[in-house]
């Protein structure tokens, strides 16, 4: 039995984001059609939730809700699944400047599995920092889907884990309830805990699946009036 | 879909659609809309005084973008006595002047112990990227 779960989405939890968990699922309801994803992880930037519980809204709308973490490196952002105590005491995890590599090396030896995403953004991406510094050790995968992407970033993600050898995931992003679900992984596997998560993302089973619609031509434009100041 | 002529807090329903609205924002528009607000400065006046500032070329100001998505969902309340409460924007990319914009935006929640329904709103470019995004609060009076 597969599963496809959004593997990047920002709850209002995260300061830039205004989507109540309960929207995002109400939302993945309707759409089901749409976006067929079986569960979501909340990836809110710079910190980790450990007491949310969220297994009431999980049964009134049947999605698996996990929990993950954003951190920021010195390579990039980098999501953290498979958070531990442990980790969130070795790590401050609202430093803007922590080490990549000792984040990828001690989340991995603590259970975990940290995941460079957006490679292919400027500034908060992996691809820049690779032009300029050695390329990290054991990185497992990186996210090569993500629906915050401008034109091209995608592209470049997917040049780069081609060229390293790096698994390929997928995520919304989403900072608004109505992009909820439009990018995501699906697994080979049933994943129904973080556990199950972390196992199979080492696995490498998976692949990035995208269900945004595909954009219609922007028919002729008709100017808009306005009076000349 | 509820509509805007009998719009009200009870008939507006979560996924209901903003737009998707489409236009072309002149280089005038800008420039005419920089000169009212007072800030007439080489970016929102002329490529060549916006690319000594290291910009791609001319580019909207923030707050005319905010009316800009404003006016998406004043069109949309209409004449239902409905107005917005608040409004966030997150400049994702420059809008560049002289192009094709796609407003849109849905209406994604409701909260009935205030009469106010909540919508992600969004400028879209020709190329399908969302240059500003944000959400809006509407309220409807009883």
């Amino acid at each position: 039995m597969s599963t496809t779960l959004d593997l990047h989405s920002h709850s209002e939890a995260s300061e830039d984001s205004r989507a109540p968990l309960e929207a995002y699922l109400n939302w993945l309801k309707l759409r089901r059609a749409e976006r067929p994803v079986d569960g979501v992880v909340l990836t809110e930037h710079r910190q980790f939730n450990k007491d949310a519980d969220y297994r009431a809204l999980e049964d009134r709308f049947g999605i698996l809700v996990l929990k993950a973490s954003e951190v920021e490196t010195d390579y990039g952002h980098v999501l953290v699944f498979g958070v531990t105590d442990e980790m969130t005491r070795r790590f401050d995890f609202a430093n803007v400047h922590l080490p990549a590599q000792e984040v990828i090396d001690e989340v991995a030896r603590m259970g975990g599995v940290a995941v460079p995403c957006h490679p292919g953004r400027p500034n908060v991406g992996l691809c820049e920092h690779y032009a300029k510094k050695p390329p990290l050790e054991n990185v497992i995968a990186v996210e090569v889907l993500n629906g915050g992407s401008r034109k091209g970033e995608d592209e470049r993600s997917v040049e780069l884990a081609q060229a390293r050898g790096y698994h390929a995931i997928g995520g919304s992003d989403s900072h608004l309830v109505s992009l909820i679900g439009l990018c995501a992984t699906r697994f080979e596997a049933e994943i129904r805990t973080i556990d199950d998560l972390v196992r199979e993302l080492k696995s490498g089973e998976y692949a990035p699946v995208d269900f945004r619609p595909r954009r219609k031509p922007v028919p002729h434009a008709t100017p808009v009036e306005v009076r000349q100041a | 879909m509820s509509n805007a002529n009998n719009l009200t807090y009870e008939t507006v329903q979560i996924g209901d659609a903003l737009g998707p609205a489409e236009f072309h924002l002149s280089k005038d528009q800008v420039r005419a809309y920089a000169k009212t607000c007072g800030m007439w400065v080489p970016r929102f006046i002329d490529d060549e005084g916006a690319r000594k500032e290291g910009l791609p070329g001319m580019i909207t100001p923030g707050n005319m973008s905010l009316a800009i998505l404003s006016k998406l969902v004043t069109d949309w309340a209409g004449s239902s006595g409905a107005r917005v409460v608040r409004m966030g924007t997150t400049y994702r990319q420059p809008v560049m002047p002289d192009h094709t914009l796609t407003l849109q935006g849905f209406v994604t929640h409701k909260n009935e112990s205030d009469r106010t329904a909540e919508m992600d709103i969004w400028i879209e470019s020709e190329e399908g990227d969302r240059l500003v995004i944000g959400t809006a609060t509407v309220h409807f009076p009883r």
